[in-house]
């Protein structure tokens, strides 16, 4: 038996006072409330902000996922919704696409237009809930867009919608691999994010680490790796694109995979805290301390939730709920039980739900603030987890920060290597799955069927047709002045913020495919990623 | 290990599904256990596949999927048949729900391997249906 972090740090079997013999209680962890945050950010915790519960939805059509959240609503989902894009919409092509025909609302909302964004959220408020688009950064600068839009056709202010839209390009080299140039990406996630910066909307942008964790990366390597991504955006929103620190840190939030090794994760969290802070105040001299102050919500890992013995994957959803609810996150969203074989059934989601619920309204860990605190475990932890992750952390900045090392093809490797190790790990023994390795039944006594959400190939094809019949009856004139404006703004340098060209084309419903391939063309490459239909514009 | 040796195999996704963490998994389980990989990556489609181990001549088709809509996999199989490759099994791994695996294996999918395989199993399998094939 082995005992010891992911990231190799050796556990002893009891910890004492000797463990923590260095910590100062201000310098180090601080009162909930105060630098350098370890305990997080309310003097009452929970008390004065529950965390938002939330299920992330995205399968079939839009009318689909336009029910599925109305179910949610019903089965008592607080404080947000999160929707996430099916892959032809990640990739920013259209519905109608050859391409895209077989994959329409696979793994995701079709969300390639604006259309689709009106139905998503028919009967929904855009306010009073936080209003979160996930899924590939390509289409950040298309959901802020969509948000706008559909403020003003309600006549809401844009600045009355919170939530968060924008999605940093690194998720994409993090086991994803995207369809647009990271170059590209990085742009326009810049244009975004300092859109939402000057106008004041309170869009936030993910600077999601759930990716590089579920690919296999470790504890440490995540933290080096959060720290990294917020060194390279907020130092690019600052000296490309000319924002205050202060203001621009009003943006990124991270979205943070949590595990089954409970403490392991309460440790991260807490690191993460504290690593923030410090780099706000010495890196980039934060005046304000809401700047030191990172938004940490939570995902509950998906790759723990085993296809084997689904209805287990309840028992670890709790534990990894317990975990992100102590530690103290702004919103939560589980994986579920039937996680390893479709999206969401309605069963799962409810399960998933309801330990929030459960967690949230009977255990009372909700009461009070950051309760691990002191822990003489926890503290050790925390701290052995922090060391760790500077050590990756200067690694990366030797390398000349996380962009660079990404072009080295050093995070990759990293990732890779980690993955294998987990792989090696369970497939020996070393690390025990009940159901899977440990514990396991023979397939004829598994015999307990979940309910698994299906999508024909049919839907896909419904989602393509629909779009290529209804793309013949919007305006040209107007869809073509405004795709004519954004192909001449993309032509003005990568300084030149696309957002306003990009909200007057949505408004005009043109395609996220439309849109993102005239912004190709003026950078010198193909309307079509992948080469199989032209530009239907006559562009200048 | 000396397993996969002599034997040929693609490692693919499978259209625009991009969680590649699988397929580099197996990839590496299967090269170090003798196979010769030829790993196509992200953004393939069914044609592409098809092309590729014809033009490669491989001996197995091995497809990682983490998508909940599978038809891509039953065109793969279509078009094995229409070029005259059913001597060359196609496997699957992944994110793939009991019913699904029924109608793959109707279609013709000659495996399919759910999260929580071992590798032993895979490698297993691969070596003695790889053979046969030959």
């Amino acid at each position: 038996m082995k005992y010891a972090t992911d990231y190799g740090y050796q556990i002893k079997p009891v910890y004492g006072p000797d463990d923590v013999e260095g910590l100062e209680y201000q310098r180090d962890l601080g009162d909930p409330g105060s630098f350098p945050y370890t305990r997080g950010y309310h003097e009452n915790g929970y008390r004065s902000r529950m965390w938002t519960r939330r299920m992330t939805v995205g399968l079939g059509s839009s009318r689909d996922a336009n029910k599925v959240l109305k179910k949610y609503r019903e089965m008592g989902q607080r404080g947000g919704m999160c929707v996430i894009h099916d892959r032809v919409s990640c990739s920013c092509i259209d519905a109608d696409h050859p391409l895209a025909r077989r994959e329409n609302g696979v793994l995701g909302w079709p969300g390639s237009s604006f259309l689709e964004f009106e139905e998503l959220m028919e009967d929904i408020p855009l306010t009073g809930q936080s209003i979160t688009l996930l899924g590939c950064c390509s289409p950040s600068t298309l959901r802020l867009a969509y948000v706008v839009a559909l403020a003003e056709k309600r006549g809401i202010d844009p600045r009355e919608v919170h939530g968060s839209v924008m999605e940093s390009p690194f998720g994409n080299v993090f086991g994803q691999t995207d369809v647009q140039p990271f170059d590209l990406n990085m742009k326009l996630f810049l244009d975004a994010t300092e859109y939402v910066v000057r106008e004041k909307i309170r869009m936030r942008a993910g600077l999601v680490g759930q990716h590089f964790q579920e690919s296999g990366g470790n504890n440490a390597q995540l933290l080096a790796v959060e720290l990294s991504m917020l060194k390279e955006i907020c130092g690019r929103l600052v000296n490309e694109r000319g924002l205050d620190f202060d203001e621009a840190m009003r943006v990124p939030y991270q979205l943070i995979d949590i595990g089954s090794r409970f403490f392991e994760e309460v440790a991260k969290v807490r690191a993460l805290r504290r690593m923030w802070a410090k780099m706000a105040k010495e890196h980039f001299g934060a005046k304000d301390e809401k700047s030191c102050q990172l938004l940490i919500a939570v995902h509950t890992s998906g790759r723990t939730m085993t296809y084997q013995q689904p209805l287990n994957n309840v028992a670890r959803c709790a534990i990894q709920t317990l975990a992100g609810a102590m530690v103290g996150c702004t919103a939560l969203d589980n994986a579920t039980l039937d996680n390893a074989y479709a999206e969401p059934s309605a069963l799962a989601a409810r399960m998933s739900l309801n330990t929030q619920h459960i967690v949230a309204e009977e255990t009372g860990v909700a009461e009070v603030v950051d309760p691990l605190a002191g822990s003489y475990f926890v503290e050790s932890l925390t701290n052995e987890v922090e060391a760790a992750a500077y050590r990756v952390l200067d690694e990366i900045d030797e390398l000349g920060g996380l962009v660079a090392a990404i072009e080295q093809g050093r995070i990759q490797a990293m990732l890779h290597e980690e993955a294998n190790v987990k792989f090696r790990e369970t497939n020996n023994g070393e690390q025990l799955i009940v159901g899977v390795n440990h514990l396991a039944i023979p397939e004829e006594e598994d015999s307990f069927e979940i309910p698994v959400q299906e999508l024909e190939a049919s839907d896909s094809e419904a989602i393509a047709q629909r779009m290529a019949a209804w793309k013949k009856t919007r305006n040209r004139d107007s869809l073509e002045a405004a795709i004519g404006r954004l192909h001449a703004d993309a032509g003005k340098g990568d300084g030149f913020n696309l957002m306003p060209a990009i909200i007057e084309a949505v408004k005009v419903y043109g395609t996220a495919g439309e849109i993102m391939g005239v912004i190709r063309l003026a950078r010198g490459l193909g309307y079509d990623p992948f080469e199989l239909i032209q530009c239907p514009f006559e562009l200048n | 290990m000396t397993e996969g040796r002599g034997i040929k195999i693609i490692v693919s996704m499978i259209g625009l599904d991009s969680h590649t963490t699988g397929a580099q998994v197996v990839a590496t389980l299967l090269r170090d256990a003798g196979f010769e990989v030829v790993y196509l990556g992200v953004n393939q489609t069914p044609e592409m596949i098809v092309k590729a181990a014809i033009d490669e001549d491989v001996d197995v088709i091995g497809i990682s999927s983490h998508a909940s809509n599978f038809a891509l996999i039953e065109d793969l199989m279509d078009l094995v048949v229409e070029h005259d490759l059913t001597d060359v099994p196609v496997v699957c791994g992944g994110n793939i729900p009991p019913n699904q695996i029924e109608k793959l294996t109707a279609k013709g999918v000659a495996k399919v391997f759910p999260p929580g395989s071992s590798g032993q199993a895979i490698v297993d399998y691969l070596a003695a249906s790889g053979r046969a094939g030959k």
